[in-house]
């Protein structure tokens, strides 16, 4: 089984520790991965923005470099939601049909292809879980808080698992962080003030370690604390769960 | 004014933005609650849209048959194409009565039409009788919510608008003693009215019958006091049979306001005997909605405005910040059908989310009709210049890796090398109110290949 | 004037036919106490309920409403009533009434709400014009949900009928819940 891994661009330019942890945490479980070269970008920015037309050549990058894998795993659930959801725009080939269907929110792919949730790792701090809106209400990575259905969260179940990790529970479960891409320039005010009153709740609810499985809403977050000077960290998921601390 | 401009300035109150975002989550909670004791309720959200969506196929056949049976029972039924046809039509009716005192009760589609303005032109006066239209209307100002239309007054704004309108006391904002001054004056609004003007939540194709829901009492109390009831409804208000009122009354008030059902679900058949009831059929824009495919299910709405409750971006903003007569997120795919130009910053104002189409009682996929108006709006309207540049730009290189490739390393350059000043300058939005990432010394490209070459 | 307009843009615009779903009521069976589940509803939207004996009718509503000097009563076997009205009693005149006093048909477990026509009142301003309203309901007529309840009405005579649910009520003042704005100041069940 070969699986190609995916790292959206901004984290192979901005974050490569979140890119080393997936690789790493994905070796340890056994899995054969490959990094194909010459990796873009979903296309996702410019689709959220109204150019998708224009993002056509970036989708069909993402397909010439990930149709030989047997599974397509990522760190990031808005980028893996967009192959999943937008690459419609595509013609519907064999190959664009089976790089859809095999992509994998990295969380996922742990839980539900290679049915594990202890992964060994330990992290002894109090952590809040920032549910990506993508990874949540798109990707199905748990249960939504407006819908009526049983509860259910594939992130929370390896978090949980993780020793000395303590989850904190925050008072909006599920509430966006106002990243929403090129959201956070052209609504300036708006997106500043949904990250700064995420960042409360988890602040009022003792946590030390924000984490989520999306890094574009926790780079936002981050960019915020860093500003205020807050008492936060913040971390993907996949260093937490790569963490012999 | 854009959307981002209005919430931007909305925002620079931030401890009234803090109350607005309260007293909307409250309510979105209170939903939350009351579904939860509902046995099936994503079943009945299900059942909703299907139906829903059935009477969209069938819409001119349960119209005529609605028509038909309303007819029947002697109340008369009038079609107006578009606004100016609607107010006509109402202007007309009232005029026949010689009626020149109207009590009305919340109806967001003579918003939509501008009724009030038009009749008072024609010297009539129009009383919105719900108390929060009332509110707005006094203060001359449009609903900010559809269900909750004077949400962004506090109570001390009310307490001064009544002193200078309602002759009431100062009383330091006290609800109780400001809807009970409400109570009289309404009272004699309604004494003296010559027609009553309701909206209509649901008109049932095969009894001809429609519903009003109200928790004040204010569209019964019109009603029946005065000689002539004139309903006006969208015509996608049509469900097709009585009995599925039993699955949409059970989610309108849950979703909207989190009690079980509203206080009044008044069931109109028949005109009492000696009055008139009039029923005007409207699509200003409707049936164009409708022959958009991707947008056609924003027609399914029922005016709940759980999305409006449920959405961050509402919530700090503010509804007037939409400039819409319905905002939050129903009205941004609502609105850029109707004037694509002037709600062209509408399908923006949203992150996509999703909760908008989570909480939607008859399923509307808000959000994915949101990003389709993105690109239909992209197309079609005039983008600003750096936007559509940078944004064209990007296309090209993302589709060339090794451009890509290049272009990365050098914004990391300026990112890393150039002085603060340089970058945390008026055109990096981003860098405001947020520091931008710390550039690390090495891409995950470079450490790979360089692990690769020593593993 | 627009009928034809609307209508053939319709038939040019609208989808193929989508079907109509069944409704598979099984899924909304509960075991439950109904007449518990409906008094507690009364009260969650702001009613009083009360279980009484059809004979102390009467003293019950005497004690409840002490001052209430003007009375309409739409049942046979009660005497309180002083104020007569007919299908032609100009409903203005209703403006003074203190208490009025009707039947109810059927009541809705899942949310408190009583279902009343016209049938039983004889105009349709009472229910909201009186400064309190008092529903007299059979303990037999209680159904679970709406599904069922429009099962149940289905065959009466269609002209003006509703679900009541609690006194009136409004929030609109900073989300402040606040009974009595337009309609009835008071809503009381007697269950008997």
């Amino acid at each position: 089984m070969k699986v190609g891994l995916f790292i959206p661009c901004y984290i192979n330019q901005l974050y490569p520790q979140v890119a080393i942890a997936t690789l790493e945490l994905l070796e340890k479980l056994g899995q054969d991965v490959y990094y194909p070269e010459g990796q873009t970008c979903c296309g996702q920015p410019l689709g959220n923005s109204g150019y998708e037309e224009n993002s056509k050549g970036a989708c069909q990058i993402f397909v010439e470099n990930f149709k030989e894998y047997d599974y397509i795993v990522g760190p990031s659930g808005s980028c893996i939601y967009h192959v999943k959801h937008h690459f419609d725009i595509l013609e519907q080939t064999p190959e664009v049909i089976k790089v859809r269907d095999n992509a994998y929110e990295l969380c996922e792919f742990i839980v539900k292809v290679l049915g594990k949730i202890n992964l060994g790792a330990s992290f002894p701090y109090k952590v809040g879980l920032h549910k990506s809106c993508h990874g949540l209400r798109g990707l199905k990575l748990g249960s939504c808080s407006e819908k009526m259905d049983a509860y259910y969260s594939i992130e929370e179940n390896l978090l949980n698992q993780v020793i000395g990790l303590k989850l904190m529970i925050l008072s909006r479960k599920d509430e966006c962080c106002g990243f929403g891409g090129t959201f956070s320039v052209f609504e300036e005010a708006i997106s500043v003030k949904m990250g700064k009153d995420r960042i409360k709740d988890h602040i009022d609810s003792h946590v030390e370690v924000i984490t989520g499985a999306d890094h574009s809403c926790l780079m936002h977050l981050e960019g915020l604390i860093n500003r205020n000077k807050q008492p936060l960290k913040v971390m993907h998921i996949a260093e937490i769960l790569n963490s012999c601390i | 004014m854009s959307h981002s401009k209005k919430a931007e300035i909305f925002n620079k109150n931030e401890a009234k933005v803090n109350w607005h975002d309260k007293a909307l989550w409250y309510v979105r909670e209170k939903r939350d609650l009351s579904a939860h004791k509902v046995q099936g309720w994503e079943y009945l959200r299900e059942l909703a849209s299907g139906i829903k969506a059935n009477v969209l196929s069938n819409l001119d056949e349960y119209l005529i048959q609605f028509e038909k049976n309303a007819q029947k029972n002697g109340i008369k039924v009038h079609w107006a194409s578009n606004a100016e046809e609607h107010n006509i039509i109402v202007n007309n009716i009232l005029a026949e009565h010689n009626a020149k005192k109207v009590v009305k009760s919340k109806s967001m589609l003579t918003e939509e039409c501008h009724l009030n303005p038009y009749l008072e032109s024609k010297g009539i006066e129009v009383i919105d009788t719900d108390l929060g239209e009332r509110i707005v209307q006094l203060a001359k100002e449009s609903p900010s919510h559809i269900v909750l239309p004077a949400i962004h007054k506090t109570k001390e704004e009310v307490d001064i608008l009544f002193q200078e309108y309602l002759g009431t006391k100062p009383n330091f904002g006290n609800p109780e003693y400001l809807t009970h001054e409400a109570r009289k004056h309404l009272r004699d609004k309604f004494l003296k009215a010559d027609a009553a003007i309701t909206g209509v939540n649901f008109a049932i194709a095969d009894t001809g019958g429609f519903v009003v829901c109200t928790n004040e009492g204010n569209a019964d109390m019109g009603a029946h006091l005065a000689k002539v009831h004139i309903a006006c409804m969208g015509i996608e208000k049509i469900i097709p049979k009585e009995k599925h009122l039993g699955i949409f009354l059970r989610l309108l008030a849950r979703s909207a306001t989190g009690q079980p059902i509203t206080t009044y679900s008044s069931h109109f058949n028949k005109p009492a005997t000696g009055k008139e009831m009039h029923i005007v059929i409207v699509d200003n824009g409707r049936t164009e909605q409708l022959s958009r495919e991707d947008f056609r299910a924003s027609l399914h709405c029922i005016r709940c405005g759980a999305c409006m409750n449920t959405c961050p971006i509402y919530r700090r903003s503010g509804g007037h910040s939409y400039d819409a007569t319905i905002p939050g997120p129903i009205g941004s795919i609502l609105s850029p059908g109707m004037d694509m130009k002037k709600h062209s910053s509408l399908p923006f104002a949203s992150t996509l989310c999703g909760s908008c189409s989570n909480v939607c009682p008859v399923k509307i996929n808000i959000h994915k009709q949101l990003y389709k108006w993105r690109q239909v709006i992209v197309k079609q309207q005039k983008q600003p210049l750096l936007k559509n540049s940078i944004l064209k730009i990007a296309g090209v290189v993302l589709s060339k890796p090794r451009l890509y490739s290049l272009s990365g390393k050098s914004a990391r350059f300026i990112l890393k090398k150039a002085p603060k000043f340089m970058i945390y300058n008026r055109l990096n939005t981003w860098g405001k109110a947020r520091d931008l990432p710390e550039v690390k010394n090495e891409i995950f490209d470079e450490w790979y290949k360089k692990r690769t070459k020593n593993g | 004037m627009g009928r034809e307009a609307i209508l053939i843009s319709i038939r040019e615009n609208k989808p193929t036919l989508l079907p109509l779903p069944d409704i598979d009521l099984n899924a909304f069976s509960e075991e439950t106490n109904l007449a518990e589940r409906f008094k507690d509803n009364v009260k969650l939207v702001g009613g009083r309920i009360k279980e009484i004996a059809l004979a102390d009718l009467d003293r019950e509503i005497k004690e409840m409403f002490p001052n209430a000097k003007q009375i309409v009563c739409e049942l046979e076997n009660s005497s309180l009533g002083n104020i007569s009205i007919f299908e032609n009693t100009d409903p203005h005149d209703l403006a003074l009434i203190d208490l009025a006093i009707i039947k109810g048909d059927l009541g809705v477990a899942e949310n408190g709400s009583i279902w009343i026509s016209e049938n039983q009142f004889t105009l349709r301003a009472l229910p909201f014009i009186t400064n309190d309203l008092a529903i007299v309901l059979s303990k037999e007529a209680i159904c679970l949900h709406m599904l069922n309840a429009y099962e149940l009405i289905a065959q009466r005579e269609r002209n003006f009928g509703l679900f009541i649910s609690g006194p009136s009520k409004t929030a609109d003042i900073e989300q402040c819940l606040v009974i009595g704005a337009q309609g009835a100041m008071s809503l009381t069940v007697y269950v008997v």
